[in-house]
């Protein structure tokens, strides 16, 4: 093995910080001596490291973080627009002027002034921004809400409402778990199920609609199920109607979801 | 390039791009930062939390991170890489360079050990929807790697261990963990590529 291909077996494990000391200081020497092979590897591994941050379990920062974060900026920015002009102090010093004494006081009272207006207009813009922060951060969370509640009632109208349609879309493998769905034909698509098992390889599940006139696949949703194993995903726009559709079908599909079936269904159940 | 775009493909999908907030972001546009602070805190704050396994000492270092981000905004150049692995880098780095601290003064002050907090795990579903998927994208490649395999990777990264340091950890010939985490990570690579 040459120099160089031992050093290359050193760059995943560099990337990830992972390199003893005397390791890491040879290697580094050869990437200072300009290998472009090693460099390049070397970028390419560095951005898949960065990848590994998404195994850390979901967790959310507190809106009091974001407000201190964004106070800091705010502050920040506001001070470095306001330029740094000096205070006049040397004036006091061992050379005398012939300006009384009277006006120095008058001087210095309009000084202590303007440094209390200062201070205030800058706490007052500090205290409308966290306000408007907060306010922001209440109607942020207001309309997620409201989001929420328009798709549980969106769910719970079709589900109850009389002119949806059940359909039951059976798996292919009798082993594995059946899919239902509700279709109402003005509201969407919801489609549900249990003990669902996560799909291997990267790979999603994809729902389609197969019309009845022998055409294409109409792709739609691509989900997955959650920790554990349930499915209940709303489709609000299904890419067909009702009446045109034969049947409902899923599919594992590439991660993203695919224009076209790249596999046969798992599941299908006949709509009408 | 295929990697890169495999990778960074999916950023801010749906939205204005990165790059164009990036961009107004280098100009101090704090609307730009405040857009990105709410597109990247999350995984940023998810990642330090789980190399520090504490919540308050987490923000702190978040707070760091982002402050630092905005104070040293010329240190982002988009020629040298895409805006989100850097600021993970940026992160990561911080977080571990907390971590080593914490672990010397914890060994001066053993039997004070901290109270990990309760943290909120409800994220915006629309905009977590991205790292949703690109993290079941990393589980899933993870996933078929052996668990010893996956967990020299993990401590490498998560807590900032060396080679050296893993193979004593976990009992195991220094040879075996280098080649753990080498083809760990090549397969990871051909992995993303293949996702793409």
């Amino acid at each position: 093995m040459s120099e160089h291909d031992q050093f290359r077996e050193l760059i995943e494990a560099y990337a990830l910080g992972a390199l003893d000391a005397n390791e890491r200081a040879a290697l580094e020497a050869h990437l200072a001596s300009g290998c472009p092979e090693c460099a390049k590897a070397l970028e390419e591994a560095r951005l898949v490291v960065t990848q590994l941050a998404y195994l850390a379990p979901p967790a959310e920062p507190s809106e009091m973080l974001r407000a201190r974060v964004l106070r800091s900026v705010r502050a920040d920015a506001a001070s470095g627009g306001s330029g740094g002009g000096s205070l006049p102090m040397q004036a006091g010093g061992a050379q005398r002027t012939s300006v009384p004494m009277w006006l120095w006081a008058g001087v210095a009272a309009l000084l202590l002034v303007s440094l209390y207006s200062t201070w205030e207009a800058r706490k007052m813009q500090q205290d409308v921004a966290e306000m408007n922060q907060h306010a922001a951060a209440e109607l942020k969370e207001r309309k997620q809400l409201e989001a929420e509640l328009t798709m549980a009632k969106h769910e719970a109208w079709i589900l109850t409402d009389p002119s949806s349609k059940k359909i039951m879309i059976m798996p292919s493998d009798k082993s594995m778990p059946m899919v239902e769905a509700m279709w109402h034909p003005k509201m969407g698509i919801y489609v549900t199920a249990q003990q669902m098992p996560m799909p291997k390889n990267n790979k999603v599940l994809q729902l389609w609609l197969i019309p009845k006139n022998g055409a294409k696949p109409m792709p739609s949703h691509v989900f997955w199920p959650d920790s554990n194993g349930k499915i209940g995903e709303m489709v609000a726009n299904p890419p067909e109607d009702m009446a045109e559709t034969k049947a409902l079908a899923i599919t594992e599909e590439p991660a993203g979801g695919s224009p076209q079936p790249t596999s046969t269904p798992m599941w299908v159940g006949g709509v009408s | 390039m295929f990697l890169l775009a495999a990778i960074t493909g999916r950023y801010g999908e749906g939205e204005s791009s990165d790059s164009a907030l990036v961009e107004r972001f280098l100009r101090k546009d704090v609307s730009a930062f405040e857009e990105l602070y709410d597109r990247h805190s999350r995984v940023v704050y998810a990642l330090v939390v789980r190399i520090l396994q504490q919540g308050s000492t987490a923000e702190e270092v978040v707070q760091d991170v982002f402050l630092h981000l905005w104070r040293n905004a010329g240190q982002y150049q988009s020629s040298r890489g895409p805006f989100v692995p850097w600021l993970l880098t940026l992160a990561r780095n911080r977080a571990l360079d907390q971590l080593r601290l914490k672990s010397e003064r914890q060994r001066r002050r053993e039997d004070q050990a901290e109270e990990i907090p309760a943290i909120a795990q409800s994220p915006d579903y629309e905009k977590a929807l991205d790292e949703k998927r690109r993290a079941e994208r990393v589980r899933s490649l993870m996933g078929t790697l052996s668990p010893p395999q996956k967990k020299a990777i993990e401590m490498a990264y998560f807590e900032g261990l060396s080679h050296s340091e893993i193979a004593e950890s976990l009992q195991e010939p220094l040879g075996t963990v280098k080649s753990w985490i080498r083809n760990g990570l090549l397969r990871l690579k051909e992995g993303l590529q293949t996702a793409s």
